[in-house]
């Protein structure tokens, strides 16, 4: 019950942050807030494997270095190396989500951001 | 002192996220720093990342129809006018 309570509250706070629906929609919030958390509480996506999640970031690293972006290569590296003292055992679940956001960063990014 | 420890613990995780922040700015996650967090905190509850990141997705569709319907509101006045 506790941690439907959580994930709950935790669930309104993310709705709020990234669909912005206005206090005037009342109803569409409380639609959108059910079915994040149906989908949340119940789906079939298998658990994380941190060996995937590993050769992905190297991937990725490799595939700037090889289209010349080594600035970026570079900072990702270092990032995920200053990451290794922090890490835990949910640190491939982050990992993996922030992966799975991923928006064609080989083109996209710059090193200005 | 357990206060000293306890502040130094969440400096820790606060500098966490922030390179948890660097390298999902490297990846273009489009991804703030509070969302992040506040996904982080789901994760560390027990959620799937797979099934965070659909949520996440459906919720910025979402967003770009609520932000849609607000400027086709915003044109039918100013045409009204």
């Amino acid at each position: 019950m506790a941690y439907l309570l959580q994930l709950g509250a935790l669930t309104d706070e993310l709705v709020a942050a990234v669909a912005a629906i206005p206090d005037t929609q009342g109803q569409r919030l409380d639609r959108c807030r059910e079915s994040t958390l149906r989908s949340l509480r119940h789906h079939s996506f298998l658990r994380t494997n941190q060996f995937d999640v590993d050769d992905h970031l190297s991937g990725y690293e490799e595939h700037f270095r090889v289209l010349g972006r080594d600035g970026l290569a570079d900072a990702f590296r270092k990032s995920l190396d200053a990451l290794k003292p922090h890490h835990n055992r949910f640190t491939p679940d982050v990992l993996h989500f922030i992966l799975e956001l991923a928006d064609q960063p080989v083109q996209k990014t710059s090193l200005t951001d | 002192m357990p206060s000293d420890e306890r502040s130094e613990k969440q400096a820790a995780a606060q500098q966490a996220v922030d390179i948890l922040h660097e390298i999902s700015t490297i990846l273009n996650c489009h991804l703030d720093r509070r969302t992040l967090s506040i996904c982080i905190s789901m994760i560390e509850n027990g959620v799937n990342p797979e099934a965070l990141a659909t949520a996440v997705k459906e919720l910025r569709n979402e967003a770009q129809e609520v932000q849609f319907e607000a400027a086709g509101a915003g044109a039918s006045t100013t045409r009204r006018r």
